[in-house]
């Protein structure tokens, strides 16, 4: 063979090969067209999107290594791996969400009248009703669910427009909240939402001072049909265990129980104003607005022990003479005791300083 | 002369003691499963195994499963390094370059003969998994099975999904077979070729496994192997199963491609 013809053949080979590792690129490079809609209007079409029915694959990536992973090892997991998801979704009260594992899954599927949890692991069918307050469940972690949320209090002055980008292989219009209150440790919200039904597409949270999101979840397949009922509906399978969730290790119950004079909490804690939370016990307290939140709960005994040695073993904590508290990304965390009434967990999204201008004003002592 | 390859193929005393071997692990493990009634814990060791306990009709899964990270694509290794390489090695490559078919027909002929042999090998090994699974666990062929979304499925269905699974596994191991014959172009020693195959799949595991290698993750030969268990959700998610059998294409188009450009061209003197 002569070696002309030896350079030709692998010459082809070559252009063969080029052409195939170009592609990928070439398809994300592919523009999105952006539409000249203002950052309030955007918003208000996210918002109106919830009738929006849709089946798709999402994927969500959290960075938040929360020091709870041995009392609440789904929570932990939902928010510091990756995870990958199948929505199906017909309204805000009918939905199913798969969390796919390599070998399983865990179905959640959700009707007007309550929840259905499918662990394929355990073969294991819990059902649970609606609840006030629940801890992180796959459904929130749907860009859709998670956009409109996080945008459900967002004023005009923090919004502002970001472009355009392609989610899913759809044109996706870009907003971006930036929360005004002093407190927060949330830096920016960006919500990529579709530019024709207004449904949230991806959504990256990103933590004051953090340079990777502290949550990241997008839509890499979406069909906006919506997908029949009996996709969404579940019956227990034959052979599987069915049990009756209760609410997260009973803390609703037994915060309820606990004998707080009404009132006992300040009206306004670390700058942020109170607000009342629907069929939440009163004891518990919930402060701020839109991204910046703080949460005040009484915690019994036993589970104050295990936060208050996580805390303790916690490498990165912050540890003065306002307390001991620590930050997974955005979410702070602190336990206080305030002398007479327990002891309290103060969590959410604001900044280690406001976590302890909250300890000192519930304890009474100066900030 | 593809039929003159398949009968070296099959007519070796070592293609069927290779798949002898890859029978043995699935068929202990059902064994001391039998034995000891201890299945793995649901969601840990391979896939299906902790279910076959109840349903013996999973076994050509779970012995799938049990041999595809390792056994099987050392088997197909083996056999597709071996094919050029093997005729070089044995001093019987230039005749059979001497005869006027060409060397494009005798590289398909090849081919044609490992692709038999991975598709022989596959269905072997479910077939032994199923009969060991009805003999050895109970089968209920009536009562169908569970899908792992918690959906019951009619015999029927698992029927189908479970052929549709031995060829996702089938075509999963077009990628090594192509990886080896390329490589079997490339040296006159089978060996070579065998681990140089080897040696591509245990850098795809492992970069698959690590975090900072994800943005090349979709493109690793080994990434969509374990998605035949994509096929028992319900709804089928057809997701990665497309990905997978469009990137096991890819390699096979590359590396043929590569492996044509390299043989036609090259000198042969043993």
């Amino acid at each position: 063979m002569s070696g002309h013809g030896r350079g030709r053949r692998w010459a082809v080979v070559a252009a063969l090969v080029a052409v195939l590792c170009a592609l990928p690129a070439v398809v994300a490079a592919l523009p999105a067209d952006d539409a000249d809609v203002a950052a309030a209007d955007l918003r208000d079409a996210v918002l109106a999107s919830g009738g929006v029915g849709f089946s798709g694959y999402a994927v969500s990536a959290g960075g938040l290594s929360l020091p709870v992973s041995d009392q609440l090892p789904a929570v932990a997991d939902l928010l510091s791996d990756r995870v990958q998801l199948r929505v199906w979704w017909r309204g805000e009260d009918e939905h199913r969400v798969d969390v796919v594992g390599a070998a399983g899954e865990t179905g959640v599927h959700t009707d007007p009248a309550g929840t259905w949890t499918w662990e394929y692991e355990s073969a294991t069918a819990e059902r649970t009703g609606p609840a006030p307050l629940t801890l992180p469940a796959p459904p929130d972690l749907v860009p859709a669910s998670l956009g409109r949320r996080l945008l459900s209090e967002a004023g005009d002055d923090e919004l502002a427009r970001i472009g355009a980008r392609r989610v899913a292989g759809r044109d996706a219009l870009g907003l971006r909240l930036v929360p005004a209150a002093a407190a927060s440790s949330v830096a920016r919200v960006d919500v990529w939402a579709d530019a024709a039904t207004g449904l949230p597409l991806a959504v990256e949270v990103l933590a004051e001072g953090a340079t990777m999101p502290a949550l990241d979840t997008r839509f890499l397949d979406l069909d906006l049909a919506v997908p029949p009922a009996g996709v969404v509906a579940f019956d227990p399978p034959p052979g599987a265990r069915v049990r009756q969730g209760a609410d997260p290790g009973g803390l609703l119950r037994e915060a309820a129980d606990r004998a707080l004079s009404p009132g006992r909490l300040p009206a306004e804690l670390a700058g942020l104003p109170r607000r009342t939370l629907e069929g939440a016990p009163e004891a518990v307290g919930l402060y701020g607005r839109g991204v910046t939140l703080l949460a005040v709960a009484p915690v019994p005994g036993r589970l104050a022990a295990g936060v208050r040695s996580a805390l303790a073993a916690a490498p990165d904590a912050v540890r003065d003479e306002r307390g001991t508290r620590i930050a997974a990304g955005p979410l702070g965390l602190m336990l206080v005791d305030a002398p007479g009434a327990g002891t309290f967990l103060l969590t959410g999204t604001v900044d280690l300083d406001a976590l302890a201008d909250a300890a000192a004003a519930l304890t009474g002592a100066p900030s | 002369m593809i039929g003159v390859e398949l009968r070296k193929t099959f007519g070796r005393p070592r293609t069927w003691v290779t798949i002898a071997v890859l029978n043995a692990l699935p068929v202990l493990v059902a064994v001391l499963l039998r034995l000891t009634d201890l299945a793995p814990r649901p969601g840990e060791g391979p896939p299906f195994l902790s279910a076959v306990l109840t349903n013996g009709q999973l076994y050509p899964l779970a012995a799938l499963a049990i041999v595809l990270p390792l056994f099987l694509p050392i088997a197909v290794a083996v056999v597709s390094g071996d094919a050029v390489a093997g005729e070089a090695q044995a001093g019987t490559l230039r005749y059979l370059l001497a005869r006027p078919a060409g060397r494009t027909r005798l590289l398909v002929a090849k081919l044609v003969a490992v692709l038999a042999f991975v598709v022989v090998t596959v269905v072997v090994v479910a077939a032994v998994g199923y009969l060991v699974g009805t003999l050895l666990f109970d089968a209920r062929p009536v009562a169908g099975g569970t899908s792992v979304s918690g959906t019951s499925l009619t015999p029927e269905e698992l029927a189908v999904r479970t052929l549709m699974a031995i060829g996702y596994v089938a075509v999963s191991m077009l990628g090594v077979a192509a990886f080896g014959l390329f490589f079997s172009t490339l040296t006159d020693s089978p060996l070579a070729a065998a681990l140089g195959a080897l040696a591509v799949l245990v850098t795809s595991s492992l970069l698959f496994t690590l975090d900072a290698a994800s943005p090349i993750a979709p493109y690793l030969p080994t990434r969509y192997w374990l998605a035949f268990v994509d096929l028992f959700r319900d709804p089928v998610l057809w997701r990665d199963v497309v990905r997978g059998l469009a990137l096991q294409g890819v390699y096979v188009g590359v590396l043929l491609a590569a492996a044509w450009a390299n043989f036609t061209t090259k000198d042969v003197t043993s």
